[in-house]
């Protein structure tokens, strides 16, 4: 068990190590001569070529690959990010009120999905195959083939445009997040509908369920005790991958609703090209995954310490 | 199998013949009649410089589909050879493909996509660069996954005990026992990749005008939302039916598959 | 002839076997005999190359075993068929492997003597029985005229009467071919009647070596006997008894 647990612990650094340096090494082989475009987006302005030498010096760009990744990782385990090369502010303030404005976003838009796709997964995994799951399913599916960005639009034309009810862009009240979270919950209740209804479906399917069944113990209680667990496990999983999904849904969905966070903060750093600022997003969605990951792994092992057993 | 391929030709034929198809020419402008409804002309009607709505989206699927078409192949091949040397290389060999593979998988697909396309420079280039280099991983996880179990078939033991040289194994032996999962993986990334090219198209990263591409065309509409919410609708229509129509018929041949085995 | 000059194999971090020696020379039959667990199928992973042992030699006639293109009958006689190609494209990996020609008449031989119909080589593995599946494994081994053929529980997936008649087809087929046999059973009773030699393993060693007469009326005190009086109880050792 231990040792299963320190092979975890290791594949994690490792994947942590491989982020950093894939994200390091993207940005550092972008075509193009990244300090030109920073003193551009800087003075806003055709510039000579000492003005250039002089902010790539300044931004740490006219060292080699490897001295310049070592100085940009070192600050980085201590959460520095180092300052925006436009601007020149640090980066982490500015990237902390982006996120203020994302991560709620994304928990409202998890709340919406659960709340949408839990009664309906239980609905249809009732009486399977019957007509009640196959509208169930077939609801999923249109909603998993449903861009984002197309749901939005249809969102903002319904309530916003041609009934008036609801703002569609910005961020000034509480309304105005309405939108931009049925957008992302929608997505998300896609989904997890067929997640959770086939995670019940498995349950049930268990061979100890019958016998159970016989003995006369309520209904209620044989959800309760043998098939949430068993179900819980397909739903973690998706946990990690909605996450995914959560993060990038609400990159698109900010850009459409004009609302400021994560999404909008990297469209404008990668069309500015500062670099330290795309690095440090990507980053970060990219920690956020692997440490739920991680989280999902060891909430596995709680549940079923089979699971720790096996994978040596 | 059958829905699947069904499918592919049914792609094959509008990303080949789609054009042929167009009533007008798709980049035509014709200011006069710009945001007319749909009409005998114009049947689903025009866009903001008059062209033919109808005849871009014809025009569309060859980006929107022809270049997912592509990039789907192209995560396929990388995938696969990762997820074969990872099977076949040996314990050093799979942990760390393996681990790399993890690491690509930890950048959320579309961020990641954005921040490539971006970077590179918009255009076709860059974004099939940007969509086949995160689109892989589950390719490479699923060929590993197989890879593993065919090794110690009796077969392929069979096989290699025979001589039988390696390209004749993976020809005869490991190619019929990939080809099930791995085309039912790829259903499923050639719907994230027409996904992938129209948010891009949509956020300004992808396709780039005047070509008519499904996301870029949905771009140009939103401006349009209120005096002419049609033509925001029909790119959306479109790109919602092949990923439903590509989504559907994996899950067939993925629940066929499983009776199967 | 094989020699295997006390080899010890591991597997993962366990020691799989350990001071394993014996020879085996061209036309004779060595029957290796113990429970599940005891380290059969390592023996033969090592014999054919697939493990590496980490101590002593394997060879066949002083070159690696491999160089002979020694031949497998396996256990499960289906899953040594590819289930998508017909099962003559299978037979035939051998011949083709080493650049021969398809030796038709041999084939037809061959089919002969194991009682089948050269028609159902055109079939796929799920469409033959298990016996005749069986069949076609050995029809696999020999066509390309190994001098050393080892089966792995050839007979435990098929029925009692078809187990008698393969028995009795190997036997008579190592007559004509003269090529060494090792074969690996936990079937006491076949081993005794149909093999020159009896190794006895257990835990990864060779308990003893013997003929079949030796073993039946005087085994080595301890496991041997005890497993020789096991079988007499339940009745596989009638026959040599």
């Amino acid at each position: 068990m231990s040792k299963t647990l320190f092979g975890l612990l290791l594949r994690t650094l490792v994947v942590l190590a491989g982020t950093a340096f894939l994200t390091f090494a993207l940005l550092w082989n972008a075509p193009g001569d990244p300090a030109a475009a920073i003193a551009m987006a800087r003075f806003d302005a055709l510039l000579s070529q000492e003005v250039i030498d002089q902010v790539r010096e300044e931004v740490g760009l006219n060292t080699s690959f490897w001295p310049a990744f070592w100085s940009w990782l070192g600050p980085l385990l201590c959460f520095d990010f180092g300052n925006s090369a436009v601007t020149g502010r640090p980066v982490w303030p500015d990237l902390w009120g982006a996120m203020t404005y994302t991560f709620p976003l994304a928990f409202a838009g998890l709340m919406i999905g659960l709340g949408v796709a839990l009664p309906l997964a239980i609905f249809a995994a009732k009486r399977p195959g019957r007509l009640s799951d196959r509208i169930a399913v077939a609801i999923a599916s249109l909603g998993a083939a449903i861009p984002a960005y197309w749901l939005g639009l249809l969102l903002i034309l319904l309530f916003a445009v041609q009934l008036g009810w609801l703002p569609a862009m910005g961020a000034r009240t509480p309304a105005h997040a309405i939108l931009p979270a049925l957008t992302l919950g929608l997505g998300v209740a896609a989904s997890l509908t067929r997640i959770i209804r086939s995670g019940i479906l498995e349950a049930r399917g268990q061979a100890f369920l019958p016998a159970i069944q016989r003995r006369g113990v309520p209904e209620a209680a044989i959800g309760r005790d043998h098939i949430a667990p068993h179900a819980a496990i397909p739903v973690i999983t998706v946990f990690g991958l909605e996450l995914a999904f959560l993060l990038e849904g609400a990159v698109l969905v900010e850009v459409i609703f004009g609302r400021p966070g994560l999404g909008t903060f990297l469209v404008s750093a990668i069309a500015a090209r500062d670099f330290p600022q795309v690095q440090a997003v990507v980053l970060l969605t990219a920690l956020v995954f692997v440490v739920s990951n991680l989280i999902i792994d060891l909430l596995y092992r709680l549940i079923d310490p089979r699971i720790g057993e096996r994978d040596a | 199998m059958r829905s699947v391929l069904i499918l592919a030709v049914f792609f094959a034929l509008l990303i080949v013949f789609g054009a042929a198809l167009a009533p007008h020419d798709p980049n035509a402008l014709n200011i006069p009649k710009r945001l007319s409804p749909p009409s005998t002309e114009f049947l689903l009607g025009t866009d903001a410089l008059g062209r033919d709505v109808l005849s871009r989206l014809l025009h569309g699927a060859r980006w929107s589909l022809g270049l997912a078409f592509v990039v789907s192949l192209i995560s396929l091949a990388i995938g696969t050879c990762a997820g074969l040397i990872a099977a076949q290389g040996g314990k050093i060999a799979d942990w760390v493909m393996m681990r790399v593979t993890d690491t690509f998988l930890a950048f959320p697909e579309l961020v990641a996509a954005v921040v490539i396309a971006g970077l590179l420079g918009a255009g076709t280039w860059s974004l099939i660069f940007a969509l086949s280099l995160t689109g892989w991983m589950r390719f490479a996880r699923v060929a590993r996954g197989t890879g593993l179990s065919v090794k110690t078939r009796g077969y392929v033991v069979q096989a290699q005990l025979a001589g039988m040289p390696a390209w004749s194994i993976a020809r005869w032996h490991y190619l019929p026992a990939l080809l099930p999962s791995l085309t039912v993986v790829w259903t499923g990334a050639f719907a994230r990749a027409i996904l992938g090219i129209s948010a891009l198209g949509f956020l300004g990263f992808g396709v780039q005008p005047p070509n008519p591409e499904w996301g870029s065309m949905l771009l140009d509409a939103r401006v349009h939302m209120r005096s002419t919410p049609l033509l925001m609708i029909w790119p959306g229509l479109v790109v919602v039916t092949c990923v439903l129509a590509i989504n559907l018929s994996g899950d067939a041949l993925r629940d066929a598959i499983a009776k199967d085995a | 002839m094989l020699t295997v000059d006390t080899i010890a194999v591991k597997r993962g971090s366990k020691l799989a076997l350990q001071n394993i020696a014996f020879t085996l020379a061209a036309g004779k039959t060595l029957a290796v005999v113990g429970e599940s667990g005891a380290g059969k199928s390592t023996l033969i992973a090592a014999i054919l190359g697939f493990l590496k042992p980490i101590q002593g030699q394997i060879a066949w006639s002083g070159q690696p075993v491999r160089s002979c293109r020694p031949a497998l009958v396996m256990q499960e006689p289906r899953a040594a068929f590819n289930p998508v190609l017909p099962l003559r494209r299978s037979v035939l990996e051998p011949v083709v492997a080493a650049g021969q020609s398809v030796p038709e008449a041999r084939i037809k031989r061959l089919c002969d003597g194991l009682e089948i119909k050269e028609e159902i080589l055109e079939r796929r593995p799920n469409e033959v029985s298990i016996g005749q599946a069986q069949r076609v494994g050995i029809l696999r081994a020999l066509i390309a005229a190994p001098p050393l053929v080892l089966f792995d529980e050839p007979l435990s997936a098929l029925d009692a009467v078809t187990q008698k008649h393969t028995a009795r087809l190997i036997r008579d087929l190592q007559a004509e071919e003269g090529f060494a046999a090792l074969i690996v059973t936990h079937d006491l009773g076949y081993a005794v009647a149909h093999s020159d030699e009896i190794a006895v393993l257990r835990a990864g060693q060779i308990e003893e070596i013997s003929t079949p007469q030796q073993f039946v009326t005087a085994p080595k005190a301890g496991y041997c006997q005890a497993l020789r009086d096991a079988a007499i109880a339940l009745g596989g050792l009638e026959a040599a008894a």
